[in-house]
């Protein structure tokens, strides 16, 4: 009967019952699409750095990651490689060499980021490099290499030219030697765009003479968690580590977590103040109310309605424009992420945040924690705004109440 | 930048010594050539300079240079020939190496530098950004072949304590950059035997004056009327790494033909 009587209160004053319920629905909106958007973007970038470049997890030689010398590679990884697979099943492994050098078609010459590739990769494996054009690498070491597409354009190099790549081999020789561009393509950032040339594994490991030595083994896992301490808890227990050393995403790219970490601290404030902004409005809307039905409170009083009851029926009140805000929100927050998910934000994407490439079309999805932080807040709020002023009303004596205009 | 390994290594390697090292009478040196000041407490320090200078620079030089290289992950030694000109033109050829280096050549020509590489069979130019780094991987920088500055004209020298302390008698001349210079250390200390005013060592300092490059010099060949030291060891900041320049023969002031620097032979990988 409370419910009833609560739900015909409400729309008695029509248009503060809608203007409460529109301030919840653009506040819990607001702050749904916002973070859903936002935890889109990162599990997106998470995702290209887990497929892409730096994989969930890489193992190097002991020191690697602090000073990234040629010579510094796992001596053995094919052994390391049989031990992560009996380690984790699921893991897709990948060896990388990774050296600096110089690489000139004709007269033209750049500094260049040569890559060392297994190109017969994993069935389902994303390759690192979409070609745009001739083709990818062959299965087998051929002399072949393929271009990021901007360093392609500064060497003016088209499929079939014969690229030249000079760098220091790990014995301390001068590495040189000649390849025929097979291949240009995106890979996926600007700055390997700019600098990458791709060989296969093979070729980069004669070129900088480090025998079967590959720099770093690529660990990709069946998951798309952000927390990987579990599965690198067993690899690091399945190695050496007094001369590997096994380093997880986010510790490669130290600082993209730090970035994301600060953008979720900044995310909860923002959240605060929105709902602080809309519980304010709340609060405003339901004492006017209960101040305006003071006699009302004092009539139901007087005919013996026990003042619990009193306080449930504005809690209710209050808790029905929570919900309805907070319903006409979600639904509204959905029609916004869809709209945001279906755009091509092709200028912005062209950007890289501390060398990811932002994503060109979010694959955007309402964020469980964002609508439980939303909705808990925002009904808490509205239950705060309605349980002062309810309390308030049903303290008044009923005849002083009566009496009040 | 870093042209003071330029000098030390390079220059005597690029400019200095022409006759044979088995000089015969020992000949008088030019007239414009700074007499040694040994008898001076404490000498004129541009004057030490400029006689460093002139020893060692020369209108050519033709010489053949062992290169040994220590890191802690290799030691390598490799040699090669050198034939140069003036302070612009030089080319290198390597005559003992690793099998994908010999007969690599380095032709230098004014500010610029390109690489025959014969496993690629391929001439090079090297782009102006990598010219700090290693030539060789030695601890030699591309830059330190490519200039050809000179001290007196970069550098302002000042005597700083007359003598150093213990054993030999020595001057150290302390050269700073002049301001329209543009050269990467903050300070070069230039080690003079007092005795004979050949240069002992050099200390590279760089802008916030902690040394980062020593270079020592030592094994003093006669050629003509020049003395010179024939053995340079470069050691770095870095732990465990060095580099030492040996020349075994040298010729000054020889006709080097203009080809010999020529891009066009230098494509053909001769």
């Amino acid at each position: 009967m409370l419910l009833a009587m609560a739900w015909r209160n409400l729309w008695r004053n029509t248009r503060r019952t809608i203007i409460t319920v529109m301030a919840l629905t653009l506040g819990v909106a607001a702050v749904v699409t916002i973070h859903s958007y936002r935890e889109s973007v990162f599990k997106q970038m998470i995702h290209e750095i887990t497929v892409g470049l730096i994989g969930h997890a890489q193992v190097h030689a002991k020191g690697y990651q602090a000073d990234p010398e040629i010579g510094r590679v796992v001596v053995d990884p094919l052994t390391v490689e049989a031990r992560l697979r009996t380690a984790l099943p699921g893991a897709a492994l990948e060896r990388r060499v990774m050296g600096y050098g110089l690489a000139g078609v004709g007269e033209a010459s750049s500094a260049a980021l040569v890559l060392g590739i297994e190109p017969a990769l994993t069935p389902g494996v994303r390759p690192l490099v979409t070609i745009t054009r001739g083709r990818a690498l062959g299965a087998h070491a051929a002399q072949e290499a393929v271009l990021g597409r901007e360093l392609a354009v500064q060497l003016d190099a088209v499929p079939g030219a014969s690229l030249v790549l000079v760098g220091q081999a790990a014995d301390g020789s001068v590495a040189n030697d000649r390849y025929i561009v097979v291949g240009i393509g995106d890979a996926g950032s600007a700055e390997l765009n700019g600098n990458a040339v791709f060989l296969n594994l093979t070729d980069a490991q004669d070129f900088f003479a480090l025998g079967a030595g590959a720099h770093q083994i690529i660990v990709r896992l069946p998951t798309s968690d952000e927390d990987l301490s579990t599965p690198l808890a067993t690899v690091r227990a399945a190695l050496d580590l007094a001369t590997l050393e096994v380093l997880a995403w986010s510790e490669i790219l130290p600082e993209l977590q730090a970035t994301m970490a600060e953008k979720r601290r900044y995310q909860r404030v923002l959240d605060l103040v929105v709902i602080l902004i809309v519980g304010l409005g709340v609060l405003n809307a339901m004492t006017m109310s209960t101040f305006e039905r003071t006699r009302e409170f004092g009539v139901l009083a007087s005919l013996g309605t026990r003042r619990r009851r009193i306080v449930g029926l504005v809690v209710i009140e209050a808790l029905l424009q929570g919900a309805l805000g907070c319903v006409a929100g979600v639904l509204l927050a959905l029609g916004l992420l869809y709209a945001l998910g279906s755009l091509r934000l092709g200028g912005l994407s062209e950007q890289d945040m501390l060398g990811v490439q932002l994503p060109a079309v979010v694959d955007v999805a309402l964020h469980p924690a964002a609508l439980v932080n939303a909705v808990v807040t925002a009904l808490a709020t509205v239950l705060a705004g309605g349980l002062w002023p309810a309390i308030r009303a049903a303290r008044h004596a009923p005849a002083e109440a009566t009496r009040y205009v | 930048m870093r042209s003071w390994a330029a000098l030390l290594v390079v220059v005597p390697l690029l400019v200095v010594v022409a006759e044979s090292p088995m000089a015969r009478a020992t000949p008088a040196a030019p007239i414009d050539v700074p007499a040694c000041p040994n008898g001076s407490a404490s000498p004129n320090a541009a004057v030490l300079i400029a006689r460093i200078d002139r020893l060692l620079r020369g209108r050519s030089l033709v010489g053949t240079l062992t290169m040994s290289v220590t890191t802690p992950a290799w030691q390598r030694t490799l040699k090669f020939k050198v034939w140069s000109r003036g302070e612009d033109l030089a080319l290198i050829r390597v005559l003992e190496g690793g099998p994908r280096e010999i007969g690599m050549l380095t032709l230098k020509r004014d500010r610029q530098m390109w690489n025959w590489l014969p496993q690629a069979g391929r001439v090079m130019k090297l782009p102006a950004g990598m010219l700090g780094d290693a030539w060789m991987g030695s601890d030699f920088t591309n830059d330190d072949l490519v200039r050809g500055s000179s001290w007196t004209a970069d550098f302002v020298a000042a005597l700083s304590d007359a003598r150093e302390p213990g054993g030999q008698e020595l001057w150290r001349v302390v050269l700073t950059p002049k301001p329209s210079a543009v050269v990467v250390w903050g300070r070069i200390d230039m080690l003079v035997d007092a005795r004979t005013c050949q240069p002992l060592a050099q200390l590279f300092y760089d802008e916030d004056f902690a040394l980062v490059r020593r270079i020592d010099l030592s094994e003093i060949k006669r050629v003509g009327w020049r003395e010179f030291p024939s053995k340079m060891t470069v050691t770095p900041s870095e732990p465990g790494r060095s580099t030492t320049l040996t020349y075994d023969d040298v010729a000054f002031d020889a006709d080097i033909p203009d080809e010999t620097f020529s891009l066009q032979r230098l494509r053909q990988g001769r």
